[in-house]
């Protein structure tokens, strides 16, 4: 028997007029599995992520999400089925509580049509005493601090029970002890099923917390793949970042 | 569904405050024609912060809806009058007919208008109020320009003392117990799932979609949900004005009155419309006393400085003012 990838990227492309933005990216992610990709910036990386929650079409090429061919599928249809994403710049809804925030997450995320207000309520309090934002449960959202935006924006995402979870720079702007605290989290969640993508500009030791595998993408195409530690030491990642004008594919 | 006692609170009060205007206006009858336009402005603006409140999107055709109501109300009193049915019915089909084509018309027009966004919406609302009053006219549909009148066949159903009470008592009480449904229908929307979506797409669209809500779908309930109201509000003003030509019922003034009334309140809170429609009508109509012709110079300066001292509506910004009090923020959503 073979087993089904969670997630499969067939030759995607994207193009923004004359731009190649994807050249015929072709990536599999497992059930639990923690994958970085990591990039220098105009790489293609958060093109990728739209692609794959579905706020871009690809020009060609095919998205697979546990053996479903999702290429068509409008977002909230793909973020029912389990994809649910942290955006870089958070995205709160400013004018409602932090606690209503994570239950629209509750309400619309996998599994979520079954549940009624209050059980949503009550599974926003348990994800904010998860990620340590209890307290300010029934604050307005736009009160929040930078940095406490960015936990709420886990926060949705992880409220959402979702099978893929994308996480876009959220390391990035929060305090070294938030990081190894979220970093628990995410390798907690993925113990149980979750597969995360972590998406990461600048190289720094703090993903090789979070990430098993690391997948370079470099002008829009995947240039180097392995695990974390390989690709951190690779010479060729100090080649993207620091000579990218020797570098040929 | 479990409801807060503060959101049970929330809702009695809005009722409360129809009560008491209906009873005002029977308590004072001298005061019965600011009263009823008190009654008419809220209405109206609890019907549109259904749509515009809880989507944030602003639809210019808004008065397209209520027309058609106007015209469902009047076509069904001029068809009971000249087959001789019984009277009543003249009452109840008016209401049915205007919810069916105001559904009908909301249903067509949300599906195609509401995958626009923001402003290419608003405009393209603006367009179908003229379509719709350019085809009545044109095509000479329901009287054409001549429009549809009615008092005659009002006093061949009720006689001349119902027809003066049609047009008062029962008119007014329609419209208070119109205004209350439609505040419960907001009551029950913002308590409810599609309460949440709402409100995160009227926040952020695009995180919304992401986030798994179907914006599109959610939109158009809300759309077709306060189209409903608004016919039917218009249903019964046609009671009251009696005489219904496409330019007056299509009359885009009332759109922007319904825009003006729920923004200054405070747009998607419950009592928003309530503290919008009393201020809005009580402005007016003493300005309109006061200073006969120049009622509109002074009233500008005045929207002006409310809209900027209350960016979010009066509501909104007493709650956003206090909304480190809990219960105060809970009860003013």
């Amino acid at each position: 028997m073979i087993a089904i990838a969670l997630l499969e990227l067939k030759k995607i492309t994207k193009r923004f007029g004359g731009l190649m933005a994807l050249r015929g990216i072709s990536l599999s992610i497992d059930k639990g599995e923690l994958v970085g990709i990591i990039g220098p910036n105009g790489s293609g990386k958060t093109t990728l992520f739209n692609v794959i929650s579905g706020v871009y079409k690809p020009d060609s090429g095919s998205i697979f999400f546990a053996g479903i061919d999702i290429t068509s599928y409008p977002p909230h249809r793909r973020a029912r089925m389990g994809i649910a994403r942290a955006f870089q710049i958070p995205r709160p809804f400013p004018g409602l509580s932090v606690r209503e925030n994570v239950a629209v997450g509750a309400l619309f995320g996998l599994g979520g049509e079954g549940l009624d207000i209050e059980d949503a309520l009550a599974r926003a309090d348990d994800v904010l005493r998860l990620v340590g934002l209890y307290e300010k449960r029934l604050e307005l959202a736009e009160k929040l601090t930078g940095s406490e935006k960015k936990i709420l924006e886990l926060a949705r995402a992880i409220a959402m029970s979702p099978r893929l979870l994308l996480l876009d720079e959220v390391m990035a702007g929060t305090p070294p002890a938030s990081i190894d605290k979220l970093a628990g989290i995410i390798r907690g969640l993925a113990r149980e099923g979750m597969a995360s993508v972590s998406l990461v500009e600048h190289v720094l030791r703090a993903v090789a917390k979070i990430v098993e595998r690391a997948v370079v993408l470099y002008r829009g195409e995947v240039v180097l793949e392995g695990s974390v530690e390989e690709v951190l030491r690779s010479e060729k990642l100090r080649e993207i970042y620091l000579g990218g004008a020797r570098f040929v594919t | 569904m479990r409801l807060s006692w503060i959101s049970r609170i929330q809702i009695i009060l809005a009722l409360a405050f129809y009560a008491i205007l209906w009873g005002l206006r029977e308590v004072f009858p001298q005061y019965s024609q600011l009263l009823t336009l008190v009654i008419f402005y809220t209405a109206l603006g609890q019907a549109f912060n259904i749509f515009l409140g809880l989507t944030g999107y602003v639809d210019f055709g808004y008065v397209a809806f209520m027309a058609l109501g106007m015209y469902g109300g009047a076509l069904a009193v001029k068809y009971v009058a000249s087959t001789g049915l019984a009277p009543i019915l003249a009452l109840v089909l008016g209401p049915l007919q205007s919810v069916a084509m105001a559904v009908v018309v909301a249903s067509a027009i949300g599906l195609i208008a509401l995958r626009l966004r923001g402003a290419y919406f608003a405009i393209a609302t603006v367009g179908v109020n003229e379509g719709l009053r350019h085809l009545i006219e044109g095509a000479r549909i329901w009287g054409g320009a001549e429009g549809v009148i009615i008092p005659g066949d009002l006093r061949k159903l009720f006689g001349d003392e119902g027809f003066g009470y049609i047009a008062t008592v029962y008119a007014d009480t329609m419209l208070v117990v119109i205004a209350s449904c439609a505040a419960i229908a907001t009551w029950v929307l913002k308590n409810s799932r599609i309460g949440y979506g709402l409100a995160a797409l009227r926040e952020d669209e695009d995180a919304a979609k992401v986030m798994g809500v179907n914006t599109t779908k959610y939109k158009i309930i809300a759309f077709i949900t306060s189209a409903a109201f608004g016919s039917l509000i218009g249903s019964a003003w046609a009671l009251k004005v009696t005489t219904i030509y496409p330019p007056e019922a299509f009359n885009i003034t009332y759109t922007i009155e319904a825009i003006i009334v729920a923004v200054i309140g405070g747009a998607g809170t419950l009592f928003g419309p309530l503290i919008g429609g009393v201020l809005y009508t009580l402005t007016k109509y003493y300005l309109g006393v006061a200073l006969p012709g120049l009622q509109l110079l002074i009233f500008a300066p005045i929207l002006v400085a409310v809209a900027t001292t209350f960016p979010r509506g009066v509501v909104g910004s007493i709650r956003m003012i206090y909304s480190r009090r809990y219960i105060l923020r809970e009860l003013l959503r």
